[in-house]
């Protein structure tokens, strides 16, 4: 596997926090101006090769979250999202520890926070493109396995923190009128860690798999549905391709306003 | 409006080309058109193209097209293949004698799906996917499959010869044969044999010697062997394997670093063995196997045991064959790896000396093994059966380089863990647990070198 530079990855932090950071002092301008909330439901799959692996394996997440979008002015939208994730690493195996051990078990649960902005900065005639960015973390709850059939008694346990942050303009289509459909483009960064402890009697062992920085390039078709004065649907599917192989991400979200 | 209107949506769906034709490829010539992102974008996407095609990927676990089905015991079969009819699967089989159907999906509906349709159907006591199966590394050594039960056994008559006829209990041996799916072994992974010496001409092991070692009997740096002993264990640890000759060794590609510890009547002294663990300690063994030992306890062959054991080296040796207590340096607990012997039904032999520093058992009951052609005599195949601890410690010393090759960042007493820990407890009917005879069991190599699957 050949070393990557870290230039980009530090770009793509600089261009999230710097768009983030955009909308905080537009917020600061302009008051909200409308608010909406709801429920989300986010599903992304990555295939990557963790440190020290040959193979690759695929990350699979689910994400059920509650989302609250601030209207900032000037079609500036933050929004913030907290829930539930559920992550598969089916295949990860840890073969440093002393006994390696193998990752097949259902999907890990965790707290899942993310935060998104898209900021409209051009239009021409019926479009409009935006800079959109976003952050989701899941911190992994700790799960215990028993480790049977040794002659001693043992257990491991498992911890698995991801982070992905994805930047990209959106080009949407404004002469629908209540559906907004737009295609966006993204540069999707991953980073991942899963900690697994292993204890056998007197034998213990620690290994930490980490995939540091794994980026895919996607592209999406959504659309934001204006359902009634209050209810809003936003929809979006698309794909990250790579050499041999297709990720897939879908997004789903039911807004109210206020 | 209606003119603007349909200009604009040929452009949106221009546009939809475009970008779908030209970013979602691994053109990273494509990404670079849009300028907007082309500067973070450019260097990564090129990365990745690279990187990913060299990566083996993971084989399918499971069949794309099939599950395994079997319904509740109150679900009658004409019932039960009836609502598999009704799912419009292709083609369902039933495999009578446990009452499964292996059932063909449909067609465009993932083995998820179907599993997930059938896991609702109260009717159902399990829906499984078809996992996939994979022949266990067998070699092509010639005597591996008739004689070598200590390695994979398959139960039956064993036919020695000589009416020499046992009958074995099938997977009474040592899981090599899983084991060498996941590793056969590293060739910077050396075994030292401190015994009588061996064969280095043999044609099962000469292509595993590291060097002509030396000879402390004889004060020479020509460690042949004179008995029969050292090339027998040697070969037990580390036969040229898959070589459509004789035997198959436990560590199949770790090589072997002869040194003569006794005379030609397989006698020795302290001293001998003493220098010969300090000097394969020196010369970089990774594992120094010790199939001999003696009565008395002595603080230089115990600080002999440490330096190597501080040095990095899993050192074993044989518990002894006097149905009484432990050898030494077997009985040096803390540094030295004390093995029993079993034998083709997994009892403890009745020979082998037993004591609290037994750590675990290996088969020592007519054991396969290389012999010198002088010994065995001209026309005959150079290789007899032997019995004994010794016969069972060079098994340990071969699964300890196994896992040094596999995890060289293990220590030796870690190493010596993973070999007591995944031990089955073999004679647990009459001592539970960890016990005198067979301590912690008779070694399980598929359980230390295999993966253990988290459900």
């Amino acid at each position: 596997m050949r070393k990557r530079s870290g230039r980009a990855e530090r770009l793509f932090v600089l261009g999230v926090v710097f768009a983030l950071a955009a909308g905080e002092a537009r917020a600061a301008e302009a008051k909200v101006k409308t608010l909406a909330a709801g429920l989300s439901y986010d599903y992304f799959s990555r295939t990557v090769v963790w440190k020290g692996d040959t193979a690759s394996s695929k990350i699979l997440a689910n994400m059920v979250s509650a989302r609250a979008d601030f209207g900032l002015g000037k079609d500036l939208v933050f929004s913030l999202s907290a829930g539930l994730s559920l992550t598969d690493f089916k295949g990860l195996s840890f073969g440093s520890l002393p006994i390696s051990l193998q990752f097949d078990g259902a999907p890990l649960k965790g707290l899942a926070l993310g935060a998104e902005v898209a900021a409209p900065f051009m239009k021409f005639g019926d479009f409009e493109i935006s800079a959109t960015g976003r952050v989701v973390l899941s911190f992994g709850m700790s799960k215990t396995w028993p480790l049977e059939g040794f002659a001693v008694e043992g257990e491991a346990q498992g911890r698995p923190n991801w982070m992905e942050i994805s930047v990209g303009p959106r080009f949407a289509y404004l002469l629908f009128g209540r559906v907004v459909p737009y295609v966006e483009v993204s540069a999707r960064w991953l980073r991942a860690v899963f900690r697994m402890t292993e204890i056998l009697d007197e034998l213990d062992g620690v290994e930490k798999k980490q995939v540091n920085g794994d980026i895919s390039f996607g592209v999406s078709l959504g659309a934001d549905a204006t359902v009634s004065d209050r209810l809003a649907v936003k929809a979006k599917a698309g794909i990250m391709p790579f050499a041999g192989g297709v990720d897939g991400l879908i997004s789903f979200g039911l807004l109210y306003r206020f | 409006m209606k003119t603007p209107f349909k200009r604009s949506l040929k452009v949106f769906a221009a546009l939809l080309v475009i970008l779908f034709f030209g970013l979602g490829t691994s053109d990273g010539g494509r990404v670079r058109q849009n300028k907007r992102i082309g500067r973070i974008s450019r260097r990564p996407a090129r990365d990745l193209r690279v990187e990913r095609p060299v990566v083996r990927r993971r084989t399918p676990r499971y069949a794309s097209d099939r599950v395994l089905v079997r319904f509740r015991p109150r679900v009658h079969r004409s019932y039960a293949e009836g609502l598999l009819r009704s799912y419009g699967f292709p083609s369902v089989r039933r495999i009578p004698a446990i009452g499964v159907y292996s059932v063909r999906t449909a067609p465009g509906v993932s083995v998820t799906e179907t599993l997930a349709m059938l896991r609702r159907n109260a009717d159902v006591e399990q829906a499984r996917p078809d996992y996939r199966t994979r022949l266990a590394d067998i070699p092509n050594d010639q005597y591996f499959a008739m004689f070598q039960y200590n390695l994979r056994n398959p139960g039956g008559i064993l036919d020695l010869g000589d009416d020499i006829q046992l009958q074995a209990k099938a997977n009474a041996d040592i899981k090599a044969s899983a084991a060498w799916d996941a590793v056969k072994g590293d060739p910077e992974v050396v075994i030292a044999v401190c015994d009588t010496g061996v064969d280095m001409t043999h044609p099962d092991l000469a292509a595993k010697i590291v060097s002509a070692g030396h000879d402390f009997a004889n004060d020479d740096d020509d460690a042949t062997d004179d008995h029969w002993h050292g090339t027998h264990v040697a070969g037990i640890a580390a036969a040229d394997t898959d070589n459509s000759t004789g035997i198959a060794g436990v560590a199949w590609k770790c090589r072997i670093l002869p040194v003569k510890v006794t005379d030609a009547t397989g006698d020795g002294y302290y001293s001998w063995v003493i220098d010969g663990i300090i000097w394969a300690t020196d010369e970089g063994a990774d594992v120094i196997n010790i199939s001999l030992g003696g009565d008395f306890d002595d603080p230089f062959l115990e600080d002999a045991c440490k330096y190597a054991h501080d040095h990095g080296v899993v050192v074993v040796a044989s518990a002894g064959n006097d149905t009484a207590y432990i050898n030494y340096p077997a009985a040096y607990d803390s540094y030295v790896l004390a093995v029993a012997a079993t034998d083709y039904s997994d009892e403890v032999a009745d020979f082998s000396s037993f004591g609290p520093e037994v750590d675990v058992a290996a088969p020592g009951v007519y054991i396969l093994g290389p012999a010198p052609q002088w010994y065995v005599g001209i026309g005959d195949p150079p290789y007899l059966f032997g019995s004994g601890t010794s016969m069972a410690a060079p098994h340990v010393s071969g699964m300890a380089a196994l896992i040094m090759s596999l995890k060289p960042e293990l220590k030796p007493a870690e190493v010596m863990k993973v070999i007591r820990y995944t031990a089955d407890d073999v004679n647990r009917a009459a001592y539970p647990g960890r016990d005198d005879h067979a301590g912690y069991g008779r070694i399980n190599m598929q359980r230390a070198l295999v993966p253990y699957i988290l459900k």
